[in-house]
């Protein structure tokens, strides 16, 4: 029996939860605890806004389930609208949803998300450049490394979604 | 010649992911972990993590041959052990999150050949160089560049 916000009468269809394969934090506490780090210190320099975007777009193309749930559930917490989060996946027809520099961060997202594809075009991080400052831009893309570091941590031992309180990791 | 992008690591974040590739380092052997960044930052082109980690692999007694085979390790035949082709396929399956997931016959092969305690960190490893071809392919720093923190 899951214990999703949904109540299990409405969705006794549903397949069961999967489990996780590993207790990864427990097992390497060090990592964690430097995983945190990186966090705090990216997020310090980035519009609190933006870096949920950031997050939910880079979580969405890492699939990482885990991390969608927490970040969509903290960015609505925060006052996101559902529009925009719904929209994100395609950003590119749905442009007068956000602002340029939104725009900017999301497609710089995309690229330094999607490395085996081929580079960060250069396209791509002049209209970054241009948006944010060298400092803002700095942890920018730090922020957009550490979602995808916790994608890999997520996907590869399956943390499983729907239990995440909204605020726990803020 | 690329020409490197202006922005630097914040201190904050450099030295926070020092200290993440300092601790999934611990349960490694350290000729795997280079084998391990190598390969992710063949698939993640960052030249500059290459440059290093090739430079590194063999100053640790890695050979040329088995480097210069490790992006086809799958037919180099009896080059790479059990273990080190179990950790290679989850490199590359952690490393590609976009095509699908982390294969359950990739992830089982690597957890018959690693303990709980090494898989967290080999996860760890793998996702750290991960994170550093991200910051140098999106600076475009050259191999060998040295003014990349700030």
């Amino acid at each position: 029996m899951n214990k999703h916000s949904m109540t299990t009468n409405e969705h006794s269809h549903y397949v069961p939860e999967h489990t996780p394969r590993l207790q990864w934090a427990e097992h390497a506490p060090d990592v964690y605890k430097a995983m945190i780090k990186m966090e705090i210190a990216a997020k310090s320099g980035v519009d609190p806004v933006t870096y949920e975007l950031v997050k939910i777009r880079a979580s969405q193309i890492n699939h990482c389930a885990f991390c969608l749930d927490m970040h969509t559930k903290d960015a609505l917490a925060a006052g996101e609208s559902v529009e925009r989060i719904v929209q994100l996946s395609a950003w590119e027809e749905s442009q007068h949803f956000y602002t340029e520099k939104e725009l900017a961060a999301i497609e710089l997202t995309e690229a330094v998300t999607l490395l085996t594809d081929g580079f960060v075009p250069d396209e791509v991080y002049a209209k970054a450049a241009k948006q944010f400052t060298e400092p803002e831009l700095a942890h920018l893309i730090a922020a957009i490394t550490v979602i995808n570091a916790w994608n890999r941590f997520g996907v590869t031992t399956r943390m499983v979604p729907g239990h995440y309180t909204p605020g726990v990791h803020k | 010649m690329t020409t490197a992008r202006g922005w630097r690591i914040p201190a904050e974040f450099g030295k926070a992911l020092a200290a993440l590739s300092a601790a999934a380092k611990q349960h490694l052997d350290p000729l795997l972990a280079e084998l391990v960044m190598i390969r992710a930052s063949q698939l993640n082109h960052c030249a500059f993590c290459l440059d290093m980690h090739l430079e590194l692999a063999l100053k640790k007694g890695e050979s040329q041959d088995r480097l210069d085979l490790l992006a086809a390790w799958e037919e180099a035949g009896d080059r790479f052990t059990v273990q080190e082709r179990a950790a290679l396929a989850l490199t590359e399956a952690v490393t590609v999150l976009t095509d699908g997931f982390v294969p359950d016959a990739v992830y089982a092969e690597a957890a018959r050949e690693f303990t709980e305690t090494e898989l967290a960190h080999l996860i760890a490893a793998i996702t750290t160089i991960n994170s550093w071809n991200r910051l140098m392919v999106a600076r475009r720093t050259s191999p060998g560049e040295t003014a990349w923190h700030s």
